[in-house]
């Protein structure tokens, strides 16, 4: 017998930050994991057949965050920019911490410019640490298609990462 | 010191040849202080990596879904959650809609007005006769009236078959 607080409700933040990273919403992704998890609750008997739940929960979370995107408008907001403010881009040598957080804001803002794919896979390869199996099984796809997507993200934020440091020479 | 290892594992890690092992070993590299001026770029990706790890959700989260839980688990009660800021951006825009058509409407009526009494005045001549003159009127009356039918039909969004009929 599933127990919720036990077997599902533990779901919720790996759940709540891939629904984040394809929504770019904080609110947009918290009812997200809500929609999930409730369902899953409700279909607790079939899950029973499941092996792995975390791999179940993932796929249908990104698919109702997709759904969500689509009908969303079009807007690549930044994770960070709906909790902080933005430092100024000319104070941010200035002092370590600014510098940190200005470093963290190009870095999410690249990341969240690639199409769904690719930060999607990026999130669970670099961020979440799944392995190549689990990710093709989320988006029912095969291994070697995760690696070319892994491969143009990857690589998309090296070109960025390079771009950025040759503005400062 | 020589950095070989690490930067043939970055190598590596751009052409996707990586283990989980070996990525889990350039996080940790790049997450000690001193850092190569040469590599000290790819720190900021490999850091934001690890934070980005610590995004989680609070208590207030756990207790609203254990509630809809609670809700869920009652026999017959299926709260239908009407989640209204989803259609904020509906009800404005029909609103906005509204407003126009309502102004665009008066001005018409003024507009419309000042036309016809023009019109009656050019109608009038004396080689119309008078039941002519009834027959024009009346044609304009009910021109009017139609625009004014299909324009509250539009602000309500429905026409039925009947209605049209």
């Amino acid at each position: 017998m599933l127990d919720f607080q036990h077997d599902i409700l533990p779901l919720k933040n790996i759940i709540f930050r891939t629904a984040l990273r394809i929504v770019l919403n904080r609110e947009e992704a918290e009812d997200i994991v809500q929609d999930i998890l409730v369902k899953m609750w409700e279909q607790r008997n079939e899950l029973e057949k499941v092996n792995n739940l975390e791999v179940y929960a993932l796929r249908a979370a990104r698919n109702l965050a997709i759904d969500r995107m689509e009908k969303m408008d079009n807007r690549h907001v930044s994770l960070n920019s709906n909790v902080h403010d933005r430092p100024d881009s000319e104070t941010a040598g200035g002092d370590a911490l600014l510098a940190k957080k200005e470093a963290d804001f190009f870095i999410a803002d690249t990341i969240n410019a690639l199409p769904e794919k690719q930060r999607t896979i990026l999130q669970m390869r670099d961020i979440e640490g799944k392995s190549y199996k689990e990710i093709a099984e989320v988006l029912s796809i095969t291994e070697s298609d995760v690696k070319v997507s892994l491969f143009r993200a990857r690589n998309e934020l090296k070109e960025k990462i390079i771009e950025k440091k040759q503005l400062f020479l | 010191m020589d950095y070989k290892y690490i930067e043939q594992l970055l190598e590596s890690y751009f052409d996707c040849r990586t283990t989980l092992q070996e990525e889990q070993i350039l996080r940790s590299f790049f997450s000690q202080e001193d850092v190569p001026g040469h590599l000290a770029e790819y720190a900021d990706l490999f850091n934001y990596e690890v934070e980005a790890r610590e995004e989680v959700l609070d208590e207030q989260f756990d207790e609203r879904v254990l509630a809809q839980i609670k809700q869920s688990d009652k026999p017959k009660a299926r709260s239908i959650r009407m989640r209204t800021r989803h259609f904020a951006p509906f009800f404005k825009a029909a609103a906005v809609v509204a407003i126009v058509l309502t102004i665009g409407n008066a001005a018409e009526h003024a507009i419309g007005e000042h036309a016809a009494e023009e019109d009656n005045v050019m109608a009038i001549d004396p080689y119309t006769k008078a039941s002519d003159v009834q027959q024009v009127i009346r044609v304009k009356d009910m021109s009017k009236q139609a625009k004014t039918q299909t324009k509250n039909d539009s602000i309500i969004g429905i026409t039925t078959q009947d209605e049209r009929q």
